[in-house]
């Protein structure tokens, strides 16, 4: 994808066009960038990550970080405090949720030390904490550059976040829920399609209405843009609204197409 | 200091774990000075040491060592007071063992 060139073109021209050399928000447009470094900003994901998936996770040459083969950028996590360190810029935790430790650089914000100190007071050593921030390597040490840590008030958010972890991690090694292994294990609600052949088993889920119009329509000559809902409703016997629903469902499952209308369907072959 | 990885686990996965170092979170079902018995997926002994302030029928989380008989040994004890969820929780213990590699490496 070719973001970043579009929008340097968008910034070429607005630039030239208008006087206002700083307004508005420009994503990843610093003083100090050199238009090669610019990150792609439209690939950052939010993740909730476990320590330990941090700590093995390799980086590429362009300083990515990349967990189940997949880029990360923000990660959030939940953690106990073991350790801190106050230092004049920054505020070093050093944090363990069990499956690791880590330290996360929080930096002290001169404007807003008001709204600091409020979670500042409670995250003291031992409780635990969530963690919003970025992954980054200094000196071959990963440590956590964060933007907010708060505390944890209810404890049920570190199974929260474990399981959400596990999902996520889950998600990118197997791919989302409702694949082919999901939902045979849910009695096929949808059904699969593998070859010409619908015997009743691969109807499972439709209305015997729908079984019927789909079989009507299987059978019934037909040129290349189908049957009109009204012939089918003709021709089985049915009523025209519980055919229109039939073909609804069918339409959704994917077993018909729409042609020239959309009432007129026919039977979208699998071979 | 690093902190050694401690993996989640209940009464059933003591056995498993012995001589190691494992987090268990469970509820406080008796105390007996020195020693004390939390219901986590099971009843466990456990051995507490002199920081340990644990109220019956809370949710308490210990970090310890299993020993040769499977009793835990407490380094330290959270309380989690009594609004714990134990069925995510021990979603999450099933999770940890069932897809460990984001959880802990295997010896």
């Amino acid at each position: 994808m070719s973001y970043s060139n579009n929008y340097e073109t968008s910034y070429t021209s607005y630039g030239a066009g208008g006087g206002a050399s700083s307004g508005g928000f420009i994503p990843g447009e610093g003083s100090q960038n050199s238009p090669s470094g610019r990150k792609d900003y439209t690939q950052d994901t939010l993740r909730a990550v476990t320590i330990k998936q941090m700590l093995d996770s390799p980086q590429s040459a362009d300083e990515i970080f990349k967990i189940d083969n997949t880029p990360i950028s923000q990660v959030t996590f939940v953690a106990q405090i073991r350790n801190i360190s106050s230092q004049t810029t920054n505020i070093t935790y050093k944090v363990d949720d069990g499956t690791g430790s880590m330290e996360v650089k929080l930096w002290v914000d001169s404007d807003n030390e008001n709204a600091q100190d409020a979670n500042k007071a409670k995250l003291v050593e031992n409780t635990y904490c969530r963690v919003w921030g970025k992954l980054k390597s200094f000196q071959n040490k990963k440590h956590v550059g964060a933007t907010v840590i708060r505390p944890v008030e209810d404890m049920n958010e570190i199974s929260y976040h474990l399981l959400e972890a596990t999902v996520v991690h889950l998600y990118f090694t197997r791919g989302p829920p409702g694949g082919q292994a999901d939902t045979a294990a849910h009695g096929g609600q949808v059904p699969q399609i593998t070859g010409g052949e619908y015997s009743g088993g691969q109807m499972v889920g439709y209305s015997k209405v729908a079984q019927k119009v789909f079989e009507y329509m299987r059978q019934a000559p037909q040129s290349n843009e189908g049957l009109h809902q009204h012939d089918i409703a003709a021709n089985i016997g049915c009523e025209i609204t519980d055919v229109a629903k039939a073909g609804d469902d069918l339409l959704a499952g994917g077993l018909i197409y729409t042609t020239v209308d959309d009432q007129t369907w026919a039977v979208l072959e699998a071979d | 200091m690093d902190h050694p990885q401690t993996p989640r686990i209940l009464a059933p996965h003591l056995q498993s774990f012995q001589h190691k170092l494992v987090r268990m979170l469970g509820k406080v079902v008796q105390l007996r000075g020195e020693t004390a018995v939390i219901d986590a997926g099971g009843n466990v002994d456990i051995i507490l040491n002199r920081d340990c302030h644990l109220t019956p029928n809370h949710a308490v989380e210990i970090i310890g060592k299993v020993d040769g008989n499977l009793r835990v040994k407490v380094l330290t004890a959270t309380d989690f007071g009594t609004n714990i969820d134990f069925d995510a929780a021990n979603a999450v213990v099933e999770a940890t063992h069932r897809y460990r590699e984001i959880f802990y490496d295997a010896d």
